[in-house]
């Protein structure tokens, strides 16, 4: 039997009995945003934890790949719902990043960057929900703790100078293709729905579907961090590509994990809707519903709804 | 480590590996590999490499360079093996299924689907739910388990009892052999005399004789009707005695589960549900087309536990009242794991079989060896196979209760086979059952290598495992834990 020495990972070490705790029942990465769209499953939760363990007991070397698997997190906080230990893991998770920030492997992963061109205009530093963009030596800087990867900063900087690099398919430009792609090889499809992480908690599908059951699909899910995150570009994106409408999922006021998120949706999709009657399109085309966390029922219901609402409408004349 | 002879230590040839998989589909570095060293069991080994293959093309063409360099290949599914099935004690590549996850075809006049192996469960079942239509061998880890390593484990779940483990849903197979070859066995029909079935074989096999690439499965209609119940028991003996009287009565139930008072404290302790502390209670349900059918057969299980001292009897076919009644049940799992900060709850002698009239007898026996122990070790299961679970809770980190639960374990399995009972009914052999598995099958170990050796003659699909495994665990493999004496 192996007795394995510890090193120094000193907020890490709070979490020993806890990394044991953890049965390795796996059933957290069927809920990974990551692993869903990696498919790796050394990216998800689960591994994270093995990984935390490796580094705690010094099995696994502190390098960046290893540090790279604790910083690529969306602290969604879904893998914490699924586990059958009740293992609070992206708290586990914040305390490895302090130990490997002190040793200088500070990620990115997916924490936000600032480029060059900021103009320092403290606009991302004030919408920043968790108070992790700050003004620093180096201009607009990011806390690679505390940020949790909602991506608003990316989306409110006027410069394009906030950016995430690792966006593991949840970025505008990924979105705006994955949802041109189905509406264009898809001659059902009317919408698009955009909905927020914990909206669409627990059911995403990993195998893939032979196309005799895909064929007459009229509806696509797309999962973002935040629903506060979208913007103009990508919830227009659909109408470009002939869908009848778009759908918005968001958490109900007061529950978003990112503070004024779902309000700052309402507030784009408002103002948005406007922009449609003004050019004589039904504004009911674009709509935001708000649904629990686990709620699927209701999430399933308010498709349906909106579905019908559009084949009443008809297409986009 | 150890190392099997004939099988020396290799490096792999990473630029083959990347021709062969692409190179977003081959994992080399230290952080991946001791993620994939890992799965649900206690144990844990370091990969040479992982790859993750989209066709069958690249499956032959992996194993066709392993068998010429003698590398170990280890097929993995979701991971979620409980016994070290897919920890690659030799080294070795890791041959990630999770990609290959194409529902290939859903054909309901011949009422069968054709899936590739990384499918996972909930989603096959997801896919068959439009039509009305279920998989039913579906183990608890449904949400995470690929078809292949169910397939690879034979599993089984709750409504086994009914509808059968994973072996009496396959009808046939697609499978790539230790040398690349490609072969077709089974059919795609309900029966098949022609030869020695070889795709019941591959079930099982825990990846060690082919690797499955393609399944053809059956699946059966979802029922109208489900109807649960519950009964209390305050003597072992007279649930034990209820299990059996049902299971010869006639009455077909759709699911069977014995929960013991451990497991009821367990779950009263950590999820407060106020469950009445009695010696066991036994969960069963009736399901079918026909509500009168489903209340003969609930009736004749209420009747049967009535007069084996059953009480606070309990029906109903609300899914509501359905739910609270398997609430105990079902939170059992999470209940064990968050029962003491300081015990971490291992999967140990977790699945073992034995006859019916011996189900209240076993869990008598569990209670009696994990006191002996001083380990924390609860009975429940899957009473209408015959299968009764286990965990064992300890500290993981004292080399002391690793001594005390393998000496538990090794009386628990003395114990399984002296009634003629069986090592796993579930969950497989792996490594941590090699030892009572080797000795339950002592006159077959013999026929059981036979058949190895000619499949896989250079030992190379997922070597060290059932009958090669250690018999000592505990010392021979790594464990995953941070032991101190």
């Amino acid at each position: 039997m192996e007795t394995k020495e510890k090193t120094r990972f000193k907020h890490l070490e709070k979490w020993d009995s806890t990394l044991s705790a953890c049965i390795r029942c796996g059933y957290c990465f069927e809920h990974c945003p990551m692993f869903k769209y990696t498919g790796w499953e050394s990216d998800a939760p689960r591994a994270k934890i093995i990984t935390a363990f490796g580094l705690l007991s010094g099995e696994l070397e502190p390098t960046k790949m290893a540090a790279d698997k604790i910083f690529n997190c969306f602290y969604c906080k879904r893998c914490e719902a699924a586990c059958s230990s009740g293992v609070t893991l992206t708290e586990v998770f914040t305390d490895a990043k302090k130990d490997l920030v002190e040793m200088g492997l500070k990620g990115p992963g997916t924490t936000s960057v600032t480029y060059l061109n900021c103009a320092r205009c403290l606009v991302c530093v004030k919408a920043c929900p968790h108070e992790a963009r700050f003004h620093g030596e180096d201009g607009i800087e990011t806390d690679p703790v505390k940020c949790q990867a909602c991506g608003i900063c990316v989306e409110v900087c006027p410069a394009g100078a906030a950016k995430i690099e690792n966006n593991f398919g949840t970025g505008r430009e990924d979105l705006i293709a994955e949802s041109s792609r189905f509406l264009s090889t898809h001659a059902s499809a009317k919408a698009i729905v955009f909905a927020c992480n914990w909206s669409y908690f627990p059911d995403l599908q990993a195998s893939r579907l032979p196309e005799s059951e895909t064929h007459d699909k009229d509806y696509e899910i797309y999962v973002n961090m935040c629903a506060g995150r979208l913007e103009s570009q990508l919830l227009m994106a659909p109408f470009l590509n002939k869908a009848w409408g778009v759908l918005v999922a968001s958490c109900p006021e007061d529950e978003c994990q990112h503070k004024n998120g779902n309000t700052r949706a309402k507030k784009m999709v408002e103002s948005l809707q406007s922009t449609l009657e003004r050019v004589d399109i039904d504004p009911a085309r674009l709509q935001v519903v708000e649904i629990p966390a686990g709620d699927k029922t209701l999430f399933q219901a308010e498709i349906d709804t909106f579905i019908d609402r559009l084949n009443a409408m008809g297409p986009i004349r | 480590m150890i190392h099997q002879k004939g099988i020396p230590m290799k490096s792999v040839d990473e630029s083959k590996l990347r021709e062969i998989f692409g190179d977003n589909n081959v994992k080399t570095d230290p952080s991946d590999l001791y993620a994939f060293g890992s799965d649900s069991s206690v144990h844990h080994a370091m990969p040479w490499a992982v790859v993750r293959p989209d066709t069958t093309e690249q499956v032959q063409k992996l194993m066709a360079y392993a068998n010429d360099a003698l590398i170990p290949v280890i097929p993995r599914g979701g991971g979620s093996g409980m016994c070290g099935q897919t920890v690659p004690i030799q080294g070795g590549i890791i041959l990630d299924m999770k990609r290959m996850n194409r529902i290939l075809e859903i054909n309901l006049p011949d009422v069968y689907c054709r899936v590739e192996p990384g499918v996972v469960d909930d989603d096959l079942n997801l896919a068959l739910k439009p039509h009305g239509m279920f998989y039913p061998p579906t183990p608890a880890s449904s949400r995470i388990a690929t078809i292949g390593g169910e397939i690879a484990n034979n599993a089984s779940g709750v409504r086994s009892v009914k509808y059968g483990a994973t072996r009496d849903a396959v009808l046939g197979m697609k499978v790539v052999m230790p040398n690349g070859d490609l072969v077709t066995l089974g059919a795609h029909t309900r029966v098949e005399a022609s030869g020695y079935q070889l795709h019941k074989l591959m079930v099982g096999s825990e990846g060690t004789l082919g690797i499955v690439v393609e399944a053809t499965l059956n699946f059966v209609p979802i029922p109208e009707y489900r109807c649960m119940g519950i009964a209390n028991f305050d003597d072992l003996s007279h649930a034990g005695g209820a299990i059996g009287a049902i299971m010869s009565s006639g009455a077909t139930p759709s699911m069977l589960e014995l929960v013991d008072s451990v497991a009821i404290k367990a779950v009263n302790k950590t999820m407060n549900l106020g469950l009445k502390e009695v010696a066991a209670s036994l969960i069963f349900e009736a399901d079918g087309m026909v509500k009168e059918a489903v209340d003969y057969e609930i009736n004749k299980m209420k009747e049967i536990c009535t007069k084996h001292h059953g009480s606070d009897i309990k029906t109903s076919y609300d899914p509501k009242e359905r739910a609270k009644i398997f609430m105990g049940r079902k939170k059992l799992f999470p209940a064990l794991s968050k029962y003491d900060d300081s015990l971490s709850s291992t999967s140990l002698a977790d699945d073992m079989a034995v006859p019916y009239s011996k189900m209240a007898e076993m869990a008598g026996k569990i209670h009696e060896v994990a006191e002996k122990n001083n380990i924390i070790m609860t009975a429940y299961g899957h009473c209408g196979s015959g299968c009764m679970h286990t965990k064992i809770l300890m500290d993981t980190n004292r080399e002391d209760q690793w001594a005390s639960a393998k000496k538990a374990i090794t009386e628990i399995y003395e114990y399984v086979r002296s009634v003629n009972g069986t090592t796993s009914a579930e969950h497989g052999i792996g490594l941590s059952k090699a030892e009572s598995f080797k000795m339950e099958k002592a006159d077959s170990l013999r026929l059981l290598q036979t058949i190895k050796q000619a499949l896989d003659p250079n030992n190379i699909l997922n070597p060290g495992k059932l009958m090669q495994a250690p018999e000592d665990w505990v010392t021979a493999t790594g464990l995953r834990y941070a032991v101190h004496n």
